[in-house]
């Protein structure tokens, strides 16, 4: 079985303890007006014009978004990373995109993860079955989930799709004894007020919360902007300006005083 | 400099990295598991080389006990420029090597190599010879009686230390240029002899123009070619086989003084002389512009991280040398991060477990991402971190460059 994958990020550290190899899997059913990494949202490979610069003159050339990889392929590269993953207690983090869409190659990559000895993570918006979530569960050491915010209409006016399942799934892990973290992206006029940001707080840490290893508080930023114009996307978030330090510090004292462990970026 | 060896506490590593941090360059990190090792292959006793240690760059040594003497440095790549010129150089018009061919006469990479290897074998016997006039002229005219006091066995041999008195005596070349000389081999290797793309006498037309009308080939051989620094066996395979060509002339061979000739890989700032005195090189390199330094990639070709060009620079067997050099370069936001530290601390233990001798961590300033504004094509490894999120700088806006280059400029260190 393969897979599609449009990026693979050796020396990967903000995605999970240690140093990580990352695999971003093709293809999103979310849309959010945010997302930096946009060209992850289709489904099938793409061809964008890769620009490359000698001094001031510009080369083009054609390049392949997106590439197919059998989980031998996966094992082959985690193989080359392993004296560093090893030496700090790292491992394999897939990412996106989503990668609950490609759910049966994910389900087989990551069984051959976990019998070679690999720490497994999932990066994931929590949009998918709840019967799937229960199926990686066994398989995913640890997952960095995503929570945008609580309200379903704003979800679905910034993100695309309702957030009742991605609540489900998010309360199925906490119950189910897994690690996780919870990664909020901060982005002004969406989600910072301080209104909801106290409900996040009573969301995730309400009755249950001993396995939740960190909150990252992802700040929103504009450098994904570049890609939008490079992929040809419309991007809505020209006006939006990115949150200050002094505001990414405030939120991070806010959610400290709960006792959890928490990062400014990943 | 500091010394780590398996035994060394995290929290020593911890302290260097405060400082590193600072953009100092230094301290520079050695290991001394490596260095013990390389001086028992040498001959030295345990007791000798656990005394020992490195020097002036990264150059291993038996302290108190040993004479080894830096003769020089050795200019890889030249000796390509020769290989596929007949021996001929077309910068002083001198026939100074060997005549082995000119490139097209190369039909297989196999020719090519077996002329490259008796044209470095040449110019090592010339070495050597000049090596042992100095030496010997050292030897008659220039004795240094106290230091032969403060080396062991001077005084109980009856012979001064610039005689062959020391116990050990040690005479290295250093090899410069690995990395550049690997990516001209490979991209060779690569778009003539496997691919096809070009023949030899459109490289060598476009290497004698300075590409100057050549750029889509020059691009090609930058952008489009497998380097080395990436982990990738195709291009890694030619810095073991150069490496172990250059051992094999080197290692072993007599010197004037009783002991024997040694490698090790590093350039001090030889690598910007070297390359001013060569031509365009196949790995699409200008004329007269630097060669890579030490045993790290050519700049800016390395696109994998830190941990491919450890796992390249490992490769070559550095305990057969005495001393190699690694450098590495990080933007200061990369500290930032709480977890920096241990991350960094796992990719020194990483690189010494796999018998890395030396690792040098710089730290990037604004003028440097100035500079990589200008040259995009030298800066493809540089990866900059803002607010939680990775990229590599040539890829940004150039307004989000701008972006952080005033970040970097305020700095606080």
């Amino acid at each position: 079985m393969k897979g599609i994958i449009f990026s693979v990020k050796r020396y990967a550290i903000h995605d999970g303890p240690g140093i990580r190899v990352t695999f971003f899997m093709k293809g999103c059913p979310l849309s959010c007006w945010w997302c930096h990494n946009p060209e992850g949202r289709s489904y099938e490979p793409s061809t964008v014009e890769q620009i490359d610069r000698i001094g001031e003159k510009e080369f083009r050339k054609k390049e392949i978004v997106g590439k197919f990889y059998d989980t031998k392929d996966i094992l082959a590269i985690l193989e080359k990373e392993r004296i560093f993953i090893n030496q700090s207690k790292g491992g394999v983090t897939f990412s996106g995109g989503e990668p609950m869409i490609q759910f049966d190659f994910l389900l087989e990559v990551m069984q051959s993860c976990k019998e070679n000895g690999f720490h497994t993570a999932m990066d994931t918006s929590g949009y998918s079955t709840s019967e799937s979530f229960n199926k990686i569960l066994p398989l995913t050491d640890l997952f960095l989930f995503d929570i945008k915010h609580l309200d379903n209409l704003k979800h679905k006016e910034f993100t695309g799709v309702p957030n009742e399942l991605i609540l489900n799934n998010f309360n199925l892990i906490v119950e189910s004894g897994n690690d996780y973290m919870v990664r909020i992206p901060i982005v002004p006029g969406f989600n910072d007020d301080p209104d909801h940001i106290s409900r996040l707080k009573n969301f995730i840490l309400g009755e249950k919360h001993e396995n939740l290893k960190m909150i990252n508080l992802l700040p929103f930023h504009k450098i994904g902007s570049s890609k939008y114009k490079k992929f040809n996307i419309p991007y809505k978030m020209g006006n939006v300006e990115e949150p200050s330090t002094q505001k990414m510090k405030e939120l991070k004292a806010f959610f400290s005083g709960y006792g959890v462990r928490v990062k400014i970026g990943g | 400099m500091v010394q780590i060896s398996k035994k060394t506490p995290d929290q020593f590593i911890h302290k260097a990295l405060d400082i590193i941090r600072t953009g100092f360059g230094q301290p520079s990190c050695f290991n001394t598991d490596a260095i013990i090792q390389e001086l028992l292959r040498q001959g030295k006793s345990l007791v000798d080389a656990r005394n020992g240690g490195c020097s002036g760059c990264v150059e291993t040594g038996a302290f108190g006990t040993e004479s080894y003497w830096l003769t020089g440095y050795f200019n890889l790549p030249k000796v390509f420029e020769l290989t596929i010129n007949n021996g001929y150089d077309t910068l002083t018009q001198e026939q100074v090597g060997l005549k082995t061919g000119y490139a097209s006469d190369y039909k297989s990479f196999k020719d090519l190599m077996d002329a490259f290897r008796h044209q470095l074998r040449y110019l090592v016997d010339i070495k050597i010879r000049g090596n042992n006039i100095i030496e010997k002229t050292f030897a008659n005219y220039l004795p240094v009686p106290f230091l032969s006091l403060l080396v062991e066995d001077c005084i109980v041999n009856g012979k001064d230390y610039n005689s062959g008195g020391a116990r050990y005596n040690t005479t290295y070349i250093q090899g410069v240029g690995l990395g550049s000389i690997t990516d001209m081999l490979t991209s060779v290797k690569y778009h003539v002899y496997d691919k096809k793309n070009y023949t030899w006498d459109e490289v060598i037309k476009a290497l004698n123009c300075d590409f100057d009308g050549f750029e889509q080939m020059q691009y090609d051989m930058i952008f489009s070619s497998p380097k080395y620094g990436n982990d990738d066996d195709y291009a890694d395979q030619n810095a073991v086989v150069v490496f172990e060509i250059f051992y094999d002339a080197v290692n072993g061979r007599a010197d004037s003084r009783g002991g024997v000739h040694r490698i090790n890989m590093l350039p001090t700032t030889s690598h910007v002389y070297f390359g001013s005195v060569l031509g365009a090189t196949p790995d699409g390199r200008k004329a007269h512009l630097p060669l890579s330094e030490g045993i790290s990639p050519f700049q800016g070709v390395d696109r994998q991280g830190p941990t491919s060009v450890i796992k390249s620079a490992s490769k070559i067997d550095h305990l057969r040398t005495g001393g190699t050099l690694l450098n590495q370069k990080f933007s200061p936001q990369f500290f930032e991060d709480e977890d920096s530290y241990d991350h960094l601390t796992a990719l020194i233990r990483s690189y010494f477990s796999l018998d890395g001798h030396h690792i040098q961590f710089n730290v990037v300033n604004a003028e440097t991402l100035k500079d990589a504004q200008k040259h995009p094509e030298l800066y493809r490894d540089l990866i900059v971190r803002v607010a939680g999120y990775s990229d590599y700088f040539n890829d940004l806006g150039e307004d989000l460059q701008n972006e952080i280059i005033r970040r970097t400029e305020h700095e606080i260190v």
